[in-house]
């Protein structure tokens, strides 16, 4: 049963302390919203989470397995979002596609339009992802939560740039996957409904938590 | 580890790939290389022994040169769209992934250097056995060349100013003209380059063994 524990942690960045003593636990099925002023330490909190960077104090583990020593095996089981998408302008949409799910490891040679219904970009596979507009960009980035073998996901600010339809369609994806027992941490300053699933969060600012 | 495998080969394609469509990084350092050959006979004069004789060492010297140009791509774009992450993060060994993007550079970059240089021995009509050595010794040095450099790139990638990359590289580059030049040099007066090519291939091996490890290990400094 998968299990994600932060132990006291605190970040300090630039000699800030953006905050600290942060203790939680996170069982499979759980669903955490992060959400705090800007400049708060949210983005930070995730890369901290993913691996990414290290904090200045205090432990993460998964499984009970501190991700730093045993970081390929965490690795295998997380899939990290950040602000940028990811997407290679120069490439097609289809090639962008057959990157992600080899990269996500998902390599069986699946149907890709199916995928491309989902996040809303249907018809388009011969594209250069140089063309798409901003949201839909994040569509594509998007697409990479439906080719994973991933149960932990952080996603750092997931509803950028997307409209209402697609804001309804990551709500989606991300109950599916906690409803068949994944974990789902996302930071966003947007207030969200998620169909009454049950939402904890965590608010982090003026260095208080 | 098929998987892996897999990933590798996906890694390279892409890499080549975007390397086939953005081609102005890679042709203008090309370009680069061979305006610098082509510069130098204009302050040699028109002594044509002189020009012989030093044509080798101006074709190592621009390739280092062109070399410290074309490897700040490498890792650019990537680290600009965010791609690092995900390739930092994946579930693949990242020594892999970063071996197939440094083999791409090499591909794309290092094998028309070569002929370019083949071409350049040609039209300043070099004797054979010298081009035999200037072959040989770019085959062996420029992949070494494009191992060492991405530690670096990696290194210095997001920083601003690229000179800082040709600082690091050019001294590390040393030994391999040194030996590339010591070659080059015997086959101009009929002697054996055996010694030199075991010397070239010698550190191409440590460099093929160390350098993708220190650039993944570089990699996720550099990004936290």
């Amino acid at each position: 049963m998968p299990q994600f524990n932060i132990n006291n942690l605190e970040c300090v960045r630039h000699n800030n302390i953006l905050f600290s003593d942060l203790t939680f636990t996170m069982k499979d099925g759980d669903l955490l919203q992060i959400d705090g002023t800007n400049g708060s330490g949210k983005s930070s909190l995730l890369q901290i989470c993913s691996g990414l960077i290290r904090p200045s104090k205090g432990t993460i583990e998964w499984n009970n397995e501190d991700i730093y020593e045993y970081h390929n095996s965490f690795h295998k089981d997380t899939l990290y979002l950040g602000h940028k998408n990811a997407i290679k302008s120069s490439l097609t949409i289809k090639e962008n596609i057959q990157f992600i799910s080899a990269l996500g490891g998902v390599i069986e040679n699946q149907d890709y339009t199916e995928i491309l219904n989902t996040v809303g970009l249907s018809d388009t596979e011969e594209l250069y992802a140089g063309n798409l507009s901003a949201g839909q960009q994040r569509r594509l980035s998007l697409s990479r939560l439906l080719m994973t073998r991933s149960k932990l996901w952080l996603l750092d600010e997931p509803f950028n740039a997307l409209d209402k339809h697609g804001k309804r369609m990551v709500e989606n994806i991300i109950i599916n996957h906690c409803n068949i027992g994944g974990i789902v941490i996302f930071t966003t300053h947007q207030e969200m409904e998620f169909n009454q699933y049950p939402l904890k969060s965590i608010h982090l600012g003026n260095n208080n938590v | 580890m098929s998987e892996s495998i897999n990933i590798f080969f996906v890694m390279l394609k892409r890499d080549l790939i975007l390397a086939m469509r953005d081609k102005t990084d890679f042709i203008n350092s090309l370009i680069f290389f061979i305006i610098i050959i082509v510069l130098f006979p204009l302050t040699f004069g028109s002594d044509a022994k002189l020009i012989n004789e030093l044509i080798p060492g101006v074709i190592w010297i621009s390739a280092l040169l062109a070399t410290c140009l074309s490897l700040e791509s490498i890792f650019r774009s990537d680290f600009e769209d965010g791609t690092i992450e995900q390739i930092t993060l994946s579930r693949y060994p990242l020594t892999l992934i970063v071996s197939a993007k440094i083999i791409a550079h090499w591909l794309t970059f290092g094998i028309p250097l070569i002929i370019i240089s083949i071409l350049m021995g040609l039209i300043f009509s070099l004797p054979v056995d010298v081009i035999l050595a200037l072959f040989i010794t770019l085959l062996l040095g420029t992949p070494t060349l494009s191992l060492f450099g991405s530690v670096m790139v990696v290194l210095t990638i997001g920083l601003r100013g690229s000179m800082l990359l040709s600082l690091l590289i050019l001294p590390l580059s040393m030994p391999v003209l040194i030996f590339s030049i010591l070659a080059v040099n015997n086959a101009s007066i009929n002697q054996s380059i055996i010694a030199e090519t075991y010397f070239l291939g010698g550190i191409l091996l440590l460099a093929i063994s160390l350098a993708p490890i220190a650039a993944s290990a570089a990699l996720r400094i550099r990004l936290s």
